[in-house]
């Protein structure tokens, strides 16, 4: 493939932070979108902790029941717009064009602004803190009619709504310009079924950005002209209508949240075990019917309100136990005969698919009505969705930060450093959300600012407002190792693990156009296995022929 | 396979099965004229397009590109287009005067980037005489 430089005049050429800002490199904009979503984390992390601050006994006066609302509202909607989902896509921008042997991501400078849209998302959204009244404080999913005009008045509310607009625009070009990448841009010999696994669940999850997403942009036009008096989403029907078209797009973006951290998570597993990903078609099979069923199971959120066919939507998310089985299976398939190798990117992959089993057990439970009715607005649902969002992307994220950081920037991450942070995670996310279990049990309602002396309540309370300060203090751990092998690198090497996937093949940071030298043949999803595999068959066969 | 069939008739089947377990469980829950009409509508564009044997665009694995490329470096007028909808939004709840600016500077960014998307079209029609291996 020859390729023809840009020089005319006419096209952007920037230097220096501007030149950063405005490339259009998939590797830049990645790591672009990347850094703001690290920061929105820190921030929404900001906001549980002063949520945490504010339950950690019973009756307390830390901040004003609106603030509060605003605290839990601002969190939950900083994690899944400005964070998690952003990340994923984060990643697949940088990664993706790199595994399947591209040179750039298509549609590049859509790609740009779809990134500068959503960042002016988070910010218009965070705006909010600074308007009259408040930010948005009718939850991250605002149900109408709490979410209208009447109910939640000022400009806060309509900033979330505007934020969440520009966040989801923002979102849903850069995944277009992804499924368009995957597409068009695969290097020759890359069919669909030699993708590495990472690479299809970013496709999956990017095309159910695609399918999903344009319900939320829906919703929030819808809302907004509510809230200025269009009277859309009135009475019971028009609750209910608001709730199916969010919900819509809420659940499958649950798994949008959840499928590039598992795909980073098989990676780590696969090469760390010096192991092709076990059952590669199945997992493939499995993907697919996720996301189908993914769009069939939303309005299990709904079960109480009595305007939803709870049998069917109990058949659907029951059967999402099928695929999840799957992954699982897959993953101990991968592990079994391996020649593992205990790395920190390794133990946050086991770590992530260990934490979310308990929040997709917990699942099985909500998923079925009869349990639902009971658990449903109390601290049971706030675990099992911590469980699965929290434990079922962080741990995956870190397992992929782990892994692909000597690719991103030449330096290798300190191990000890990376255990420590390991080991306060493992302990913050348990002390946090378990307990919540038996506050649910117990009847605990959630978004309450304050919860009555109750036997047992406040001894619990401590205990997760303990173990947010010690995942704090992990996510520190994070910071610090960042910093320590920046400022001081240890040289990766271009392939410190012996990875599989094309990524692998270039330099440490990779070049601007990712590939100097030519790409190995490409015959399986593991193409650089392939090749170490076919190097040991050789000195084999000519130990064979020396001896023989 | 052709034509992209495929993916309609597993829809259509996916549809079936959730319709036929979910009346098996509780008839009177479904709409089954709704439920067979979606079904129906699904396979028939499937068998249409099975029938029509439209060839795929592109069969197996990609093969080598021998079109020149041209990859751009940077874009300010793309960061501005997305800078623009969020100031025109933004300006909607806040003060008009950023919903104007923002509209204007949307028109003037998408101008200048088709004028970068033009010049690059022109760097890549002459790149062929340039770049050609000899």
């Amino acid at each position: 493939m020859s390729l023809a430089s840009t020089r005319s005049p006419r096209i952007s050429r920037m230097s220096g932070w501007l030149g950063t800002l405005t490339s259009t490199d998939h590797k830049r904009m990645g790591l672009t979108l990347g850094v703001c979503s690290l920061f929105f984390f820190l921030l929404g992390g900001v906001f549980a902790l002063l949520m945490r601050t504010q339950l950690a006994q019973s009756n307390m006066q830390f901040v004003s029941d609106n603030s509060y609302n605003e605290l839990f509202t601002m969190h939950g909607s900083t994690m899944i717009y400005l964070f998690v989902t952003p990340m994923a896509i984060a990643m697949g921008l940088y990664l993706v064009p790199l595994q399947i042997g591209a040179t750039r991501v298509s549609a590049p400078r859509l790609c740009l602004a779809g990134l500068w849209t959503w960042l002016c998302g988070g910010l218009v959204m965070q705006q909010g803190w600074f308007a009259s009244g408040g930010a948005g404080r009718a939850g991250w999913s605002s149900y109408a009619p709490l979410s209208n005009g009447t109910n939640t008045p000022g400009v806060g509310q309509d900033l979330w709504v505007i934020g969440v607009l520009l966040a989801a625009c923002g979102m849903f070009v850069m995944a277009a310009c992804l499924v368009a990448t995957i597409a068009r841009r695969r290097a020759p010999g890359m069919s669909l079924l030699r993708m590495p696994v990472f690479t299809w669940t970013e496709l999956v999850s990017v095309l159910m950005v695609v399918g999903a997403f344009p319900m939320l942009i829906l919703v929030m036009i819808l809302l907004y002209i509510d809230r200025h008096g269009g009277h859309i989403f009135t009475g019971f029907a028009g609750a209910i209508d608001y709730q199916d078209l969010f919900w819509f797009f809420g659940h499958p973006v649950v798994y949008v949240m959840f499928f590039p951290y598992l795909g980073a998570a098989a990676e780590a597993i696969a090469v760390s075990s010096h192991k092709r990903w076990f059952g590669y078609i199945a997992f493939v099979a499995s993907m697919m019917m996720f996301a189908g069923l993914s769009m069939a199971v939303w309005s299990h959120h709904m079960y109480v309100t009595g305007g939803v066919t709870n049998q069917y939507f109990a058949f659907t998310s029951t059967a999402l136990l099928v695929p999840a089985g799957i992954e699982y299976f897959d993953m101990v398939g991968t592990l079994i005969g391996g020649s593992i190798v205990l790395r920190t990117s390794m133990l946050f992959a086991l770590a992530f698919f260990l934490q979310f089993l308990v929040g997709g057990l917990s699942g099985i439970f909500v998923a079925s009505p009869v349990l639902d009715y009971q658990a449903y607005g109390t601290y049971i649902i706030v675990a099992h969705f911590h469980y699965t969002l929290f434990a079922g992307s962080i741990f995956g994220f870190f397992a992929g930060v782990y892994h692909w950081f000597p690719k991103i920037s030449g330096a290798l991450l300190r191990e000890r450093l990376g255990k420590l942070q390991l080991l306060l995670m493992v302990v913050g996310t348990n002390l946090t959300f378990f307990p919540m279990f038996f506050l649910g049990n117990d009847g605990m309602p959630r978004r309450v600012s304050r919860y009555p002396t109750h036997p047992g309540w406040g001894t619990l309370n401590e205990l997760e407002t303990i173990g947010a300060g010690i995942i704090a203090l992990g996510v520190l751990t994070f910071l610090v190792n960042v910093f320590v092998s920046l400022r001081r690198p240890v040289p990766a090497g271009d392939d410190p693990w012996l990875g599989h996937t094309l990524e692998w093949a270039t330099t440490s940071p990779p070049p601007p156009l990712n590939f100097e030298a030519a790409l190995p043949p490409i015959r399986s999803y593991a193409p650089l296995l392939d090749l170490r595999e076919a190097e040991i068959d050789r000195a084999r066969e000519r130990a064979e022929v020396d001896a023989g | 396979m052709r034509g992209g069939a495929i993916p309609l008739l597993v829809w259509g089947t996916i549809l079936f099965v959730l319709a036929v377990g979910n009346w098996v469980w509780n008839d009177r829950a479904v709409g089954s004229g709704a439920a067979s009409a979606a079904v129906v509508i699904v396979y028939a564009f499937g068998v249409g397009l099975w029938l029509a044997r439209r060839e795929a665009i592109r069969r197996g694995p990609p093969g080598p590109a021998s079109e020149p490329e041209t990859v751009p470096q940077a874009s300010l007028s793309a960061m501005v287009v997305g800078l623009s909808v969020g100031c025109a939004l933004f300006g909607l709840v806040w003060a008009k005067f950023l919903l104007d600016f923002g509209i204007a500077l949307f028109i003037v960014s998408v101008g200048r980037l088709a004028l970068e998307v033009r010049a690059e079209r022109a760097s890549r029609r002459a790149a062929p005489r340039e770049e050609r291996p000899s």
